[in-house]
């Protein structure tokens, strides 16, 4: 389950109102995110949640759910 | 340091080249195939054409002839390489294709290759297996020119070794001429724009001479990059200059590189890399997007030249790039700048590798107009970057609309001779009678020579440059002209300046009658998907009312004109987002 927080930084980045992102949707299913707004994407969810990822976690995830999963792992959830 | 050597005579087809390169230097690694998180696969000159030799009686056996184009559609994979070298020994044409993004529409995908393959050509596919059920319905169509569809990564080579075919395919490998057509290269787009660049092995060895003694290229130099091999920078300065001068290079997985551009400077660190490649914008990523923490152990010193091409090449890249990573090692000195283009093989100027280069401060209003005049303190600066001298081989002209030579200080198109020129685009006369004339290809970009040195800063084509990557406005008008809402016919298409990243970005300007904001969010929404539709990310979207965009002269709207205006932003009737 996506987070309403995480949702709304991406759609924000995305300069999106809304958009349906569950668990299964992958990058290439939302306008905008392509791979050079996927870097700032993902530096807006650092930002936000004060976390950091490392390059080699990032190239594991295959869609939005697995990146709420690692964002709950830095956030001790 | 050992000086540049490199004999044309001795090996004059590519496969002649790389069977030389193995027998002198059997053991010498060819290709480092790197994979981020694994230990790379390292293909070593004999390996490499061993494998080649069993790819090519594969190929033979299924009836491939010599001039036939074998279009390659697979993602990073170490048996790429031996595959395309097969192809070249049997005198067939490798060309290089993209592998679709999941974004776009099979529907599309489709029309691409069709539309590609009627105009290059292409005879066979070879692909991965999954691209089975996209490319099948292709196949089947009864016009299609394409006569089967290949998946070379599931092949059994244990048994391809069959001596007396492997002798015949040798004797085959020696008929190809120095004159013969080596390789197709296409340009991007993805409506059948492409214009397939039809390159000679005498052209492709040519630039190894002549791009490889302006590198300064030795025999210790290892390439480093993670440019796709579908693009001729990739291609030509990472993959056929070092493997026909007989060095390293690592190729990066180009997927991995956008989602943790981090990995090229661990691979430079690790395989203590001198040489690389990269768009402009490559540069501001690498400058800005990743935290320090990671950077931990990386040292660019074995860098001696990092090349800057395929985009424009802004100032402020190159000096964000330095202040983040001198103190990693890296040599300011390192940077240069190419350009060129796939019509030249790759390059036709460079800037000299060691030293510093070139940028002029000129007036900006004045540059406009087409006069280069030196800033003053009353001046709007541009600071325009030098892409170097001509290599050898290669000549060029600034001339004015009607070809005609312009002096120093004027800015004009630029046309270029070279001896790596290609022989037109394959089955075009009629786009090559456009751009050639006398033997000089009209590039359609614009600059200007001071000292003999050129600067390039602008283009009389509406190209647009995301990321190195040429898109044409023309794809994406078709598609936004189907959006529900969107007058037909009456869209632009644009590259707008992307400061941040250092290169440009996708607007749109579209006329419509809609008038609520509800109603223009939800045509602003079905635009950027008929942009994700053709693989094409929209970034901004203007809505104007009906008769709003002015037409040139052609009777379409004017792409230069209502950019000029968009940008101006005067006109309180535009909605953007």
């Amino acid at each position: 389950m996506i987070s309403p927080e995480l949702k709304q930084v991406i759609l924000k980045q995305l300069n999106l109102d809304d958009f349906d992102i569950k668990d299964e949707t992958t990058a290439p299913e939302v306008p905008g995110w392509d791979s050079l707004n996927h870097i700032n994407i993902i530096l807006a969810i650092e930002e936000h949640f004060k976390v950091k990822f490392k390059s080699y976690e990032l190239l594991r995830l295959k869609n939005v759910g697995d990146l709420q999963k690692l964002l709950d792992s830095k956030l001790g959830k | 340091m050992s000086e540049f050597y490199f004999n044309i005579e001795e090996a004059n087809t590519l496969w002649k080249r790389w069977k030389l390169n193995s027998e002198k230097n059997p053991n010498r690694e060819a290709i480092v195939h790197w994979v981020a998180g694994e230990e790379p696969y390292r293909w070593t000159y004999k390996n490499l054409i061993d494998t080649a030799k069993k790819f090519s009686q594969e190929l033979i056996k299924l009836g491939i002839k010599p001039g036939e184009v074998c279009a390659i559609i697979i993602r990073h994979n170490p048996l790429f390489y031996p595959l395309y070298i097969g192809i070249s020994r049997i005198g067939a044409l490798p060309a290089i294709l993209a592998y679709p993004n999941p974004r776009l529409h099979p529907e599309k995908f489709r029309q691409g290759l069709e539309g590609m393959s009627q105009r290059s050509g292409l005879d066979y596919i070879l692909t991965e297996k999954e691209l089975d059920p996209m490319i099948r319905p292709l196949i089947e169509n009864p016009k299609s020119t394409i006569k089967a569809v290949y998946f070379p990564l599931e092949w059994d080579l244990s048994n391809s070794n069959d001596e007396q075919l492997d002798k015949e395919i040798e004797e085959l490998a020696n008929k190809v001429k120095d004159t013969d057509a080596a390789f197709l290269q296409h340009s991007s787009g993805t409506t059948g724009l492409q214009k397939p660049v039809v390159l000679s092995h005498r052209a492709v060895l040519n630039h190894v001479l002549n791009l490889g003694k302006a590198f300064k290229l030795s025999e210790k130099d290892k390439a480093c990059s993670w440019l796709p091999l579908y693009h001729d920078f990739g291609l030509i300065a990472a993959f056929h200059i070092p493997l026909a001068y007989g060095i390293t290079t690592v190729q990066l997985n180009p997927f991995e590189w956008v989602l943790a551009p981090v990995i090229l400077l661990e691979a430079i660190t690790k395989e203590k890399a001198t040489m690389s490649f990269l768009p402009n914008f490559a540069y501001n990523v690498l400058a800005d997007k990743i935290d320090e923490e990671e950077l931990q152990g990386i040292d660019l010193s074995s860098l001696r030249i990092i090349v800057n091409a395929a985009e424009p090449i802004r100032h402020d890249s190159h000096q964000k790039f330095v202040k983040r990573f001198q103190k990693y090692g890296f040599n300011p000195l390192a940077l240069a700048c190419l350009y060129g283009m796939a019509e030249a093989t790759l390059g036709v100027t460079v800037t000299e590798p060691g030293k510093p280069i070139t940028e002029l401060a000129v007036d900006r209003n004045e540059l406009s107009k087409g006069i280069v005049k030196f800033a003053d303190n009353n001046s709007i600066v541009r600071i325009c970057v030098s892409s170097g001298k001509l290599i050898d081989g290669c000549q060029a002209r600034i001339v004015d609309d009607k070809r005609k030579d312009l002096p120093d200080g004027f800015v004009g198109e630029v046309a270029v001779k070279s001896v790596s020129q290609f022989d037109g685009y394959r089955n075009y006369p009629e786009k090559t009678a456009e751009v050639v004339e006398d033997g000089w290809y009209f590039t359609g970009d614009y600059g200007f020579r001071y000292n003999d040195e050129y600067f390039i800063i602008g283009r009389k084509k509406d190209i647009i440059i995301v990321a190195g990557k040429n898109i044409y406005p023309e794809d994406i008008e078709d598609a936004v002209n189907y959006v529900e809402g969107v007058i037909p016919g009456r869209v632009i298409a644009f590259g707008e300046e992307d400061p941040e990243l250092g290169t440009e970005f996708v607007s749109v300007v579209a006329e419509t009658n809609a008038e609520s904001e509800e109603e223009k969010n939800k045509i602003r929404m079905n635009i950027l998907k008929a942009g994700m539709s053709i693989d094409i990310a929209i970034h901004k979207v203007y809505l104007v009312p009906p008769r709003w965009l002015i037409k040139s002269s052609s009777g379409k709207p004017s792409r230069k004109t209502n950019k000029e205006r968009i940008l101006s932003k005067t006109d309180p009737q535009v909605w953007s987002r």
